[in-house]
């Protein structure tokens, strides 16, 4: 059983290294997730032989989706924060020379900008939306304690459940 | 703090003041270079330097080296003192561009702060004193920083150009921070609110609150605008009006938004009713925003959760500011902390935008200067 086991988790972290070669990760995932179904059907019968390794049953599956969520949920926004930032380029590279002794200084350049902008923590907003449609409104009305609550928390469905 | 530890090195005055916090609680020098070193009027304005002043003051042995012109500055921390100060802040920023520093700071001194801070409470710019009294220390108070002493008094409202205002701040001390899990705004049951006026009549306040109400009156029935309308010297140099508005969810959330006139003698008069309606706009819009937090106080909540005990600590927000995103590279940068980044799409639920859950372990800050009684 340990062999059956081990063979097809080889052949699954295989494949996540050579996914991470490949620029396409979604489609390979995905084959990655068919093969993993191919391998619980053939593991099928082991497990009805010995019950104690139940809880074995799909790791490898289980692994390979908490990888996919992960790959979807997140990467561009740490990619954004932790992401190699582009240091801003010595101002000499980017001069033009004049009469090859003086040297065009170029002040606005997009990162020097940032770089010396104002030091506020407001967050701006830029595309603000047209609280007077209706649509637009009712985008936040769940919000409100007049919105509606989950299930769990409506009191109203609390109540008729607890007389139940 | 003689430490022997690499200064850290940035260019550009953007994001000084976070620059200067973090090096404070590390005890990691830093150096800042090319401070408007292509401006026209090149170096450190006065506002900034007035903040380096405000940091010298409650600390004790800080080393700073600014070079002739100000465009190069070098701060080498000393330990955080505290006690019983005052400040006169730059007109040229609002009190808040100094308290937001504070903030951070206070909970870590040796003797508790007690502050005295001089300049415009309210302006465009930066969050007024009204805004973080509201938002701010309650989110203070979710980390365990609470006590008697913990307040924020506005004794003077001052108002660009002129200022003229007063604002009293004292802190507790906290050795260590709790861990947070606000994962779960909860939802909004009531809006408060501040109509403010100095030097102009005392309707104006009046003519804000009703033209807010009547958008807000749509959303949620308990609504309550306080006006404020302070005469003689309480009321500054300067004429003024505006609103902040304050909403605030069955978990303690709170969530802010504000708006002020233009400063006497810049730009075109604005009608209070338009402030009213804009201000209450800009509400709605932080609301759709949404999170445990609000958008001008999410550096201040990641920054106590990576001071926090070696605990999980977890935040759900809305979407980071641009100034979040470079707090988070710097908290990365002086206290080696990344956070774990998890969008949670807003899929079918009437609940605004999207949403992000940051979650981190605390890196165990203590603070041993504090005196044991």
């Amino acid at each position: 059983i340990r062999e059956k086991l081990a063979k097809p988790l080889q052949v699954g972290s295989g494949q996540k290294l050579e996914s991470e070669n490949i620029i396409d990760e979604t489609s390979d995932i995905e084959d990655l997730l068919k093969e993993d179904d191919d391998y619980k059907e053939e593991s099928n019968y082991s497990i009805e032989t010995s019950g104690a390794l139940k809880w074995k049953e799909d790791l490898s599956r289980k692994a390979a989706e908490a990888f996919l969520r992960q790959q979807q949920a997140t990467p561009n926004l740490r990619k954004l924060i932790y992401g190699t930032v582009t240091q801003d380029n010595e101002d000499e590279d980017t001069r033009e020379e004049l009469g090859g002794l003086f040297r065009v200084s170029q002040p606005d350049r997009g990162c020097k900008h940032k770089a010396d902008s104002l030091d506020c923590s407001k967050f701006l907003v830029e595309a603000p939306h047209d609280w007077d449609l209706e649509e637009v409104m009712n985008s936040i009305k769940d919000c409100f304690v007049t919105g509606k609550w989950e299930e769990d928390k409506d009191a109203a469905k609390i109540l008729a459940d607890d007389e139940e | 703090m003689a430490t022997q530890t690499h200064s850290l090195s940035y260019a550009g005055c953007n994001f000084l003041r976070q620059r200067l916090v973090l090096s404070t609680l590390s005890g990691r020098p830093v150096k800042i270079r090319k401070i408007r070193a292509r401006d026209d009027n090149p170096g450190l304005r006065d506002f900034e330097a007035s903040f380096i002043r405000l940091l010298d003051k409650i600390t004790n042995g800080s080393r700073i080296e600014i070079n002739q012109t100000g465009t190069t500055l070098y701060y080498q921390p000393g330990l955080l003192y505290g006690g019983s100060l005052e400040h006169d802040c730059s007109v040229l920023r609002g009190i808040g561009y100094y308290l937001e520093g504070l903030l951070c700071l206070a909970p870590f001194m040796k003797h508790p702060l007690k502050i005295v801070l001089r300049g415009v409470t309210n302006d465009q710019v930066d969050p007024s004193v009204d805004v973080l009294k509201a938002t701010a220390l309650p989110l203070l108070k979710q980390f365990g920083i609470d006590g008697e002493s913990f307040e924020l008094k506005i004794v003077r409202r001052g108002m660009p150009p002129g200022g003229g205002g007063e604002v009293i701040f004292s802190c507790p001390v906290k050795k260590a921070l709790k861990p947070i899990q606000l994962t779960d705004p909860g939802k909004i049951k009531r809006i408060r609110g501040m109509a403010y006026s100095v030097r102009v009549s005392p309707q104006m306040a009046n003519r804000i609150v009703d033209s807010a109400r009547g958008i807000l009156n749509k959303f949620i029935p308990d609504i309550y605008i306080y006006t404020d309308h302070m005469k003689g010297v309480n009321s500054g140099k300067s004429p003024g009006f505006g609103l902040s508005l304050v909403a605030e969810t069955t978990n303690g959330t709170f969530l802010g938004a504000e708006l002020a006139s233009n400063p006497q003698g810049q730009g075109a008069a604005v009608l209070p009713e338009d402030l009213g309606k804009n201000c209450a706009r800009l509400l709605l819009e932080e609301i759709y925003r949404g999170g445990c937090v609000d958008s001008t106080n999410q550096s201040l909540a990641l920054l106590l959760m990576t001071l926090g005990q070696q605990d999980v600590s977890k935040v759900l927000l809305g979407p980071l500011s641009p100034y979040t995103i470079e707090f988070l590279r710097h908290l990365k940068s002086f206290f080696q902390i990344m956070f774990k980044i998890e969008t949670k799409p807003c899929g079918e639920e009437l609940k605004g935008g999207d949403k992000v859950l940051m979650t981190c372990v605390g890196i165990g800050f203590s603070n041993l200067s504090k005196t044991l009684k």
